[in-house]
């Protein structure tokens, strides 16, 4: 098997592979072997002619294209090792100089191959500071939360309705004194400000008593659904059978008993202070990674090759289309829907694939330079991690990863570091 | 007189012919008149290599029939060659 690299352009490469007769005669043998049963030959039974005689009677070409499969792969990764590059998408044939079994097969074919990273600055990013002070604030907010939560709704009889009570009440929609269909309720309750009907009618709903009988001027939006109403002025007759008040439990021992495992109010503060630190600090760092890694990427100069591109977008819509299948929904509905179509699509996605790709190059780059190596203990916590993902014990996921999987842990490892080491190298405002 | 090519009318290639092969064993369609040193002198001649024995039989034509028609294939004469060991082998599948 001999190669040569013809060129390299815009990180795509293009190699000449010539592979040779005595290998190439292999790789028709391994053809011949999977194709010979769907040949029909006079006075042999299928499966059974040998290999001479279908090539005389079908052509000398008929096993060639599997052969070529067969012999393909490993004449590439052998010439992708011989000249040490990087592929990162799937070889694109682009000539058949020579196929023959007594020649032997010469073939061109063009790969995109890694792009070089060109570095620029990525130390001493400007971020926001990693530490935070939960506030009185945001302690009041969470109890707040908790509070409506775990709300009663208490029927008063004397009350005014006002903004977030419940009402419950008749109604019957009338349009120019007639009623209409669908515009009839009976003892249906309503949360005023929570827009659910047309607006303007719940505003008109404030200060309403129990017993009450009320008539509601509204019209119906333009863009209304039913045609013959939609921009039309309209009467709701409306009787208030009830008023119902959100009692907002207080907070002391007794709720907290209540809703967790804490006994005192101090005692849950305390904990849910640490809480809100704790996703604050998350959040934070999320963000640090994001606008470290940008900076990083937006001073580096990469070019990318367009078959990189189309391969990593191509990945994206199968996700894509996996992810909506889960759901029950079809391509073909989804486009539909959305009035796109696949070149739609891919055109959105482009941006963030093309992002995605120099991130990662630029990440793999910076490890490279800064030489990270990942420790033991982050790989186990890589395992560890993806093992809970997916709802794998870690002991049988470690039986039963490869080396391959393994340097793939590392590599999640590593990238962890790197990002890390991009975080605290950075200046925090 | 039989010239060696109106004698071997053409080589037989089948599975249980190609077995043969491994033992330098050669079939043939042939005249049904030749007889078997008519045939050895036919194959000497045209494919140039040593017969050791020649091996005959008649073959009955098959009963063809298209509806009430019945008919009869030609019968015909086959016969495999044996070679010596020393013998170079026949390329016998040019132009089939």
């Amino acid at each position: 098997m001999v190669s040569t690299v013809e060129k390299i352009e815009k990180n795509v490469a293009t190699l000449k592979i010539e592979v040779s007769s005595e290998d190439f005669n292999k790789a028709i043998n391994k053809s011949y072997n999977k194709n010979k049963v769907s040949f029909n030959v006079a006075g042999f039974r299928k499966g059974k002619a040998p290999r001479s005689i279908i090539e005389r009677q079908y052509g000398e070409n008929v096993f060639y294209e599997d052969a070529l499969d067969f012999a393909f792969p490993e004449a590439y990764s052998k010439a992708i090792e011989e000249h040490e590059l990087f592929p990162v998408a799937r070889p694109d044939m682009e000539t058949i100089d020579q196929i023959s079994a007594s020649e032997g097969l010469t073939i061109t074919v063009s790969v995109a191959i890694k792009p070089e990273v060109v570095l620029g600055e990525y130390k001493g990013t400007e971020i926001n500071s990693l530490t935070y002070e939960v506030t009185e604030e945001d302690l009041n907010e969470e109890l707040l939360k908790l509070q409506t939560q775990n709300a009663r709704l208490v029927s008063i009889d004397d009350a005014v309705a006002k903004d977030g009570d419940t009402v419950i009440l008749d109604f019957e929609g009338f349009n120019d004194g007639v009623a209409f269909e669908g515009g009839k309720g009976e003892n249906y309750s309503l949360v005023l400000g929570s827009n659910t009907f047309i607006p303007g009618f719940e505003d008109q709903l404030v200060g309403v008593k129990v017993g009450e009988e009320k008539e509601v001027n509204v019209t119906f939006p333009e863009e209304y659904h039913a045609a013959d109403l939609s921009g039309k002025p309209v009467v709701f007759k409306v009787k208030v059978n009830e008023i119902k008040v959100q009692e907002l439990p207080d907070i002391d021992d007794e709720f907290v008993k209540d809703i967790s495992e804490f006994d005192t109010l101090e005692e849950f503060k305390a904990d849910q202070k640490s809480k809100i630190l704790e996703a604050k600090l998350i959040s934070l760092k999320e963000e640090a990674e994001e606008k470290v890694l940008e900076v990083a990427v937006g001073n580096s100069s990469i070019e990318v090759p367009e078959p990189m591109i189309a391969e990593e977008i191509e990945k994206s819509l199968q996700n894509f289309e996996y992810r909506m299948k889960m759901q029950g929904i079809s391509m073909e509905d989804y486009f539909k829907f959305t009035n796109g179509s696949v070149d739609s699509l891919k055109a959105d996605i482009r941006e963030d694939v093309i992002r995605k790709i120099k991130t990662e190059l630029v990440l793999e780059k910076i490890t490279e330079v800064e030489n990270i190596e990942a420790s033991e203990e982050a790989i186990q916590e890589e395992m560890v991690n993806y093992a809970k993902s997916y709802n794998i014990e870690i002991d049988k996921l470690k039986e039963s990863t490869t080396e391959n999987e393994i340097e793939y842990f590392k590599s999640l490892a590593k990238k962890k570091e790197t990002v890390q080491l991009l975080i605290n190298q950075a200046i925090q405002k | 007189m039989l010239s060696p090519h109106d004698i071997i009318v053409k080589p037989i290639v089948t599975e249980k012919s190609m077995d043969d092969m491994s033992q330098k064993k050669y079939s043939f369609k042939v005249d049904k008149k030749a007889n078997k040193v008519q045939i050895k002198n036919a194959v000497e001649a045209v494919f140039g290599v040593k017969v050791e024995k020649v091996y005959t039989m008649n073959m009955n034509g098959k009963m063809k029939r298209q509806g009430k028609y019945v008919g009869k294939r030609a019968d015909w004469k086959k016969a495999i060659v044996k070679l010596t060991e020393d013998s170079k082998e026949i390329q016998f599948f040019e132009g089939i």
